[in-house]
């Protein structure tokens, strides 16, 4: 199964689980999937057109996923890191 | 005493006097933060007025400054703060740190107080020589038109720390301003605590440093730091660059998260989220000009905007996070120019941005105006330059107005207003604000981490607090984001000795100690790590969350923990 690392502002929704395992076979149904489990996961990766949100980033096996890439299909093992920007200035 | 060259400066401004000293060699991980706070607990007497003769302030870069690692030339400015009445580090950008490094000046320590209060004094260090010299003609000047002044007068290369009028009248809201390397503006400030008004009450206006032909600080493994510099710039070039537009993208995140303060803390999402996004600052740059730049020579995040008005001119650099949250949604101000009028305003009086959004916040929650009122906004600022009483009032911050007013809600811990990061949703934030020596200060160790559960509160404030103590102490840029073995991966390369981890675990201790010890014999005591009424008391967000974290736990992170492996592999976060 692949796993999804979840960033610190949005363990909120996992309840402080830092990554979840979900069955899902593309980068989007993986986000959907962890959706589905923790509610409230999807408003803060996905816009309200589906699209990803700009200040998020994506990260396969350390590789960074293209915005066109959500549809990649994953194998076993594979892990999606969600990077989130925070900072104060 | 120090074997590689490195000096200090001491300046006695009561007998207008300037010293070289070498530089202890037992100070040599000293830098920054660590190096401020050390000096103080040993020369300033805690008991003082924070804007007396015996109050001691101090300019130190990090230890890396100077150097060529990327993004670490950060300085650091401490006294006893006239705000929280505790000590004081605050830390700024631009050019001056990574100056008097590369001229071997590892920190200038200013003393005392001339007997004559209207006069101003420059401070000029060069290779050749380090003088006081009469600054009479710029007192009251603004920032800008101060550095424009010693453009003129200083060589193409120098940099400058100023004061702005604010500083000058010793308001606890004044800044210290830093040049930016390439525009040389005073747009870059170590803004937190009063430190502005330590400065003007040593009469200096002033400090130039001149690096001439100075070269980057050379590291005893020479070979093995500049492999490292050139990994961790591959490293950030290659990774996600998060500030790559800037700390101001962070506002929809924070709205999301209910943690972009509203009205004086009432709400904590607003709906001008939207027109204060960061994004439209990316947008203005394609029809108004203006972009992205590195504030500091050597710096490889560029997190820098730089805002042009509507005809095209500059307005301001740089439009932070904190300062669109604190004097736009913190004041129902929801235009983005009106944002950047009131930040230019703050930059030219050296002021505050957190703590003047916050005092105009509970200026306007008291009903002495219109929430949302953008232009009384600007008139108040203005006045602080007038120096009227309103003005002095507000300059002082929010717990001035809050006295003031005889306003219920004033968001402050020590005195110092809190950052936009709120300490409701965010509760291992709040031990922070609580326990921190600097009062509420989200570059003390932030956790944005809604999820987090309860029994690491402490646990993750302390290793934060940690982490950005030695991090402050580096040189490094907290949006360098680095760990701690990356930070004694550097020192060691540069000293050519091994820094393990309990040395540098130590360190981080160390400095957390000096803080508390110094602001114990000020007087503050356990009742002090507290944070106000409205937070315990005003819900926020749809889960109304208020700050309930237990005292005995927010003592828990006072007590050192056993360090855990995470503790070395975490990033600093500001």
């Amino acid at each position: 199964m692949p796993k999804v690392m979840i960033p610190p502002p949005y363990r909120g929704p996992t309840h402080g689980a830092a990554e979840v395992r979900v069955d899902a076979a593309t980068v989007r149904e993986c986000l959907n999937a962890v959706e589905a489990e923790h509610p409230g996961f999807g408003e803060l990766v996905f816009s309200a057109n589906g699209e990803l949100q700009r200040f998020v980033k994506l990260f396969r096996n350390g590789e960074p996923v293209a915005k066109d890439g959500l549809d990649f299909p994953l194998a076993e093992g594979d892990e999606i890191e969600v990077v989130a920007a925070i900072g104060g200035g | 005493m120090s074997d590689n060259g490195d000096r200090l400066i001491r300046v006695d401004m009561t007998q207008q006097t300037v010293s070289i000293e070498p530089f202890p060699s037992a100070w040599k991980l000293l830098g920054g933060r660590a190096l401020s706070a050390r000096i103080l607990l040993e020369e300033c007497d805690a008991t003082c007025d924070p804007l007396g003769p015996d109050n001691v302030l101090v300019l130190a870069p990090g230890t890396l400054a100077g150097t060529a690692a990327p993004t670490s030339g950060r300085i650091s400015v401490g006294a006893k703060s006239p705000l929280t009445n505790g000590i004081k580090e605050a830390n700024s950008g631009g050019n001056p740190g990574q100056d008097l490094n590369k001229l071997g000046y590892r920190v200038v320590i200013v003393t005392g107080q001339p007997t004559d209060p209207d006069k101003r004094w420059g401070l000029s260090v060069s290779a050749d020589e380090v003088k006081l010299v009469s600054a009479d003609d710029l007192k009251g000047k603004w920032n800008y038109a101060c550095c424009e002044e010693l453009t003129k007068i200083y060589s193409s290369k120098a940099s400058f720390i100023t004061i702005g009028p604010a500083g000058e009248l010793r308001l606890k809201g004044a800044s210290v301003a830093c040049t930016d390397q390439d525009s040389r503006h005073p747009a870059r400030h170590a803004a937190r605590g009063g430190l502005g008004a330590v400065m003007g009450s040593k009469g200096l206006k002033y400090v130039a440093v001149d690096p001439g032909k100075s070269r980057a600080r050379k590291a005893a493994d020479a070979k093995g730091f500049a492999q490292l510099c050139k990994k961790h710039t591959r490293d950030y070039q290659e990774g996600p660059q998060m500030f790559k537009h800037g700390t101001s993208s962070v506002v929809p995140v924070a709205q999301m998260l209910n943690t972009f303060p509203t009205r004086n803390r009432v709400s904590g999402q607003s709906p001008h989220a939207e027109s204060l996004d960061g994004k439209r600052i990316v947008e203005s740059f394609e029809t108004r000009g203006g972009g992205m730049h590195n504030c500091l020579t050597g710096c490889v995040v560029k997190c820098s905007n730089i805002v042009h008005d509507a005809e095209g001119n500059y307005k301001t650099s740089a439009l932070e996070f904190e300062t669109i949250t604190l004097l736009g949604a913190n004041c129902d101000i929801g235009d983005m120019d009106d944002v950047a009028d009131l930040d230019r305003l703050c930059d030219e009086l050296g002021l505050d941005t957190i703590e003047m959004g916050a005092a105009i916040g509970v200026y306007m929650d008291a009903g002495e105006m219109e929430f949302g009122d953008a232009e009384g906004a600007k008139r108040l600022l203005k006045e602080i330059a007038e120096g009227s009483e309103l003005g002095k009032t507000i300059g002082n911050g929010a717990a001035a107005v809050g006295k003031r007013t005889k306003h219920h809600r004033v968001p402050v811990v020590r005195g110092q207003a809190i950052p936009a990061w709120d300490p409701r949703p965010l509760k291992a934030t709040g031990v922070t604000y609580a326990t921190s020596a600097m009062g509420a200060d989200h570059t003390a160790g932030l956790i944005v981490n809604p999820g987090l559960p309860e029994d690491q509160w402490a646990q993750a404030s302390q290793e934060s607090q940690l982490i950005n103590a030695v991090c402050d102490s580096s040189g490094f840029c907290q949006f360098m984001t680095p760990t701690l073995d990356d930070i004694r991966t550097f020192i060691g390369y540069f000293l050519g000795e091994e820094i393990t981890r309990e040395q540098i675990a130590d360190l981080g201790w160390q400095i957390l100690q000096d803080e508390w010890e110094f602001n114990r014999r000020a007087g503050h005591t356990e009742a002090d790590d507290v944070l106000p009424a409205c937070m315990k008391e005003d819900p926020i967000g749809p889960a109304k969350v208020v700050f309930d974290v237990k005292p005995e736990l927010i003592a828990q992170a006072k007590v050192r923990m056993k360090p855990r492996e995470e503790l070395f592999a975490t990033k600093a976060t500001g």
